[in-house]
């Protein structure tokens, strides 16, 4: 078994922004994501995700470390000034770098 | 007096009673909450019935009388966005991108207010032009694109990247999922006719008074979290809120009149013309001006018209129309 070193880019974001982000993972050449519903509470109140526009989305995405630093960027520059917003990474090992 | 005895029967009836237990659990904060694909299953359902039913009255009443008050109400949406800019703008010295997302949701409109008008002219019996659904579905969008447009031009936003996003709101405005499933049941329920109808009746028809009594519970909740953001926003547009609906309210009235409709069809056409988006109008605006603060168009239009329009609006508009119509 040979494992590869990645990075696990985590976004936490309102559900508004959710067409403008997979699109800029897209962009910056991610190959896939995982997303799934949330709800929470940060410096731009709290979402209880009771209905769907009201809700956090949270966005999984593993890509190489290249990729994850032009997506931090971007998301830094284009998307915190105006979207409730956070973002994180992590180290990873994967099997089948070319997956991601 | 007519007046208070008309709010007393939309007070009194299961919906908004429920609406009211709704704002209740929220301010004392019970953990009493809808699962969110219940909301989004109830929505679908009352869309779906009112569009259905809005479609066979139009095949019963004839392309040639519904589309003058058609093209009336679209254009009024459009044209309160103009009126309310400024206002705001001005009046309330908002920054131009605010004066423009709220602008764009005073001139778009609830699809829950126009159902529970529609709820309380029957409870009343108060006979109305079921194809004022029709008018629903054309006044949804049009501000929405004047608001977008507004706050691109008053943020000098040009370029490539601005015409993408008033595309993307463009699509979010028309395909969204509430204005794409009323349009769509309103086009079936035309093709369908009364015999349509009849299949259907048990269902979308009978039913209906209970779900949406359920479905104001869990908007009462969802409009009673957002009473906290009421001491964000100021005063002014606290009273922006409840001011200028009326305005609007009236207006729709009188063009109501002016096209041809009944006393019904013309409180309903206020009540639109009153109503302001919060489902619609903010994910359009959210993608296409994320440079406006969503705390003071979502809290004047959730937490202040919203509740204003179910509870003393709706009754204060039929008011206005049979003023109106009592005279010669």
């Amino acid at each position: 078994m040979t494992t590869h070193a990645m990075k696990l880019v985590t976004i936490v974001c309102e559900a508004y922004a959710k067409a403008a982000v997979t699109k800029l993972l897209r962009d910056v050449g991610a190959h896939g994501y995982t997303l799934f519903t949330v709800e929470g509470e940060g410096s731009r109140g709290r979402r209880d995700a009771d209905i769907p526009e009201f809700t956090n989305i949270q966005i999984e995405v593993i890509v190489p470390l290249e990729v994850a630093k032009v997506m931090l960027t971007r998301l830094e520059h284009e998307f915190f000034p105006c979207y409730g917003m956070i973002a994180f990474t992590a180290d990873v090992q994967v099997l089948r770098a070319n997956k991601f | 007096m007519e007046i208070l005895d008309a709010i007393r029967a939309n007070l009194l009836s299961p919906a908004v009673l429920f609406f009211a237990l709704g704002l209740i659990a929220a301010l004392v904060k019970s953990d009493l909450k809808f699962p969110e694909p219940l909301y989004v299953g109830l929505t679908i359902y009352l869309l779906i019935a009112i569009g259905f039913k809005g479609g066979v009255a139009v095949s019963q009443a004839g392309l040639a009388e519904v589309w003058l008050p058609a093209l009336a109400a679209m254009a009024l949406g459009a044209l309160i966005p103009l009126w309310t800019y400024p206002l705001l703008r001005y009046g309330g010295k908002l920054s131009a991108v605010d004066s423009a997302a709220i602008a764009a949701h005073y001139g778009s409109v609830s699809a829950v207010t126009f159902i529970a008008a529609t709820n309380y002219l029957k409870a009343i019996n108060q006979p109305f032009e079921s194809y004022s659904t029709a008018f629903l579905a054309v006044m949804e969008s049009p501000a929405i694109l004047i608001g977008v447009i507004l706050g691109k031009l008053a943020t000098k936003q040009a370029g490539e990247g601005s015409v993408a996003s008033l595309k993307q709101a463009m699509h979010e405005a028309i395909f969204g999922r509430s204005i794409f499933l009323l349009v769509g049941a309103l086009v079936v329920g035309a093709l369908c006719g009364d015999a349509g109808m009849k299949k259907v009746e048990p269902f979308f028809v009978t039913p209906f008074q209970g779900v949406l009594a359920l479905f104001l519970l869990e908007m009462g909740i969802v409009a009673g979290r957002r009473l906290g953001d009421l001491r964000k926003v100021g005063p002014f547009l606290l009273a922006f809120g409840i001011i200028v609906p009326l305005i609007n309210g009236t207006l729709g009235v009188y063009l109501g009149k002016l096209t041809g409709l009944e006393l019904g069809g013309a409180t309903l056409l206020g009540v639109l013309s009153a109503s302001a988006s919060y489902i619609a109008a903010p994910a359009a605006i959210r993608i296409s001006l994320p440079d406006a603060n969503p705390t003071l168009y979502l809290t004047s239009s959730l937490a202040i018209t919203f509740p204003f329009n179910i509870t003393l609006g709706i009754p204060i508009y039929l008011e206005l129309a049979r003023k109106l119509y009592s005279s010669p």
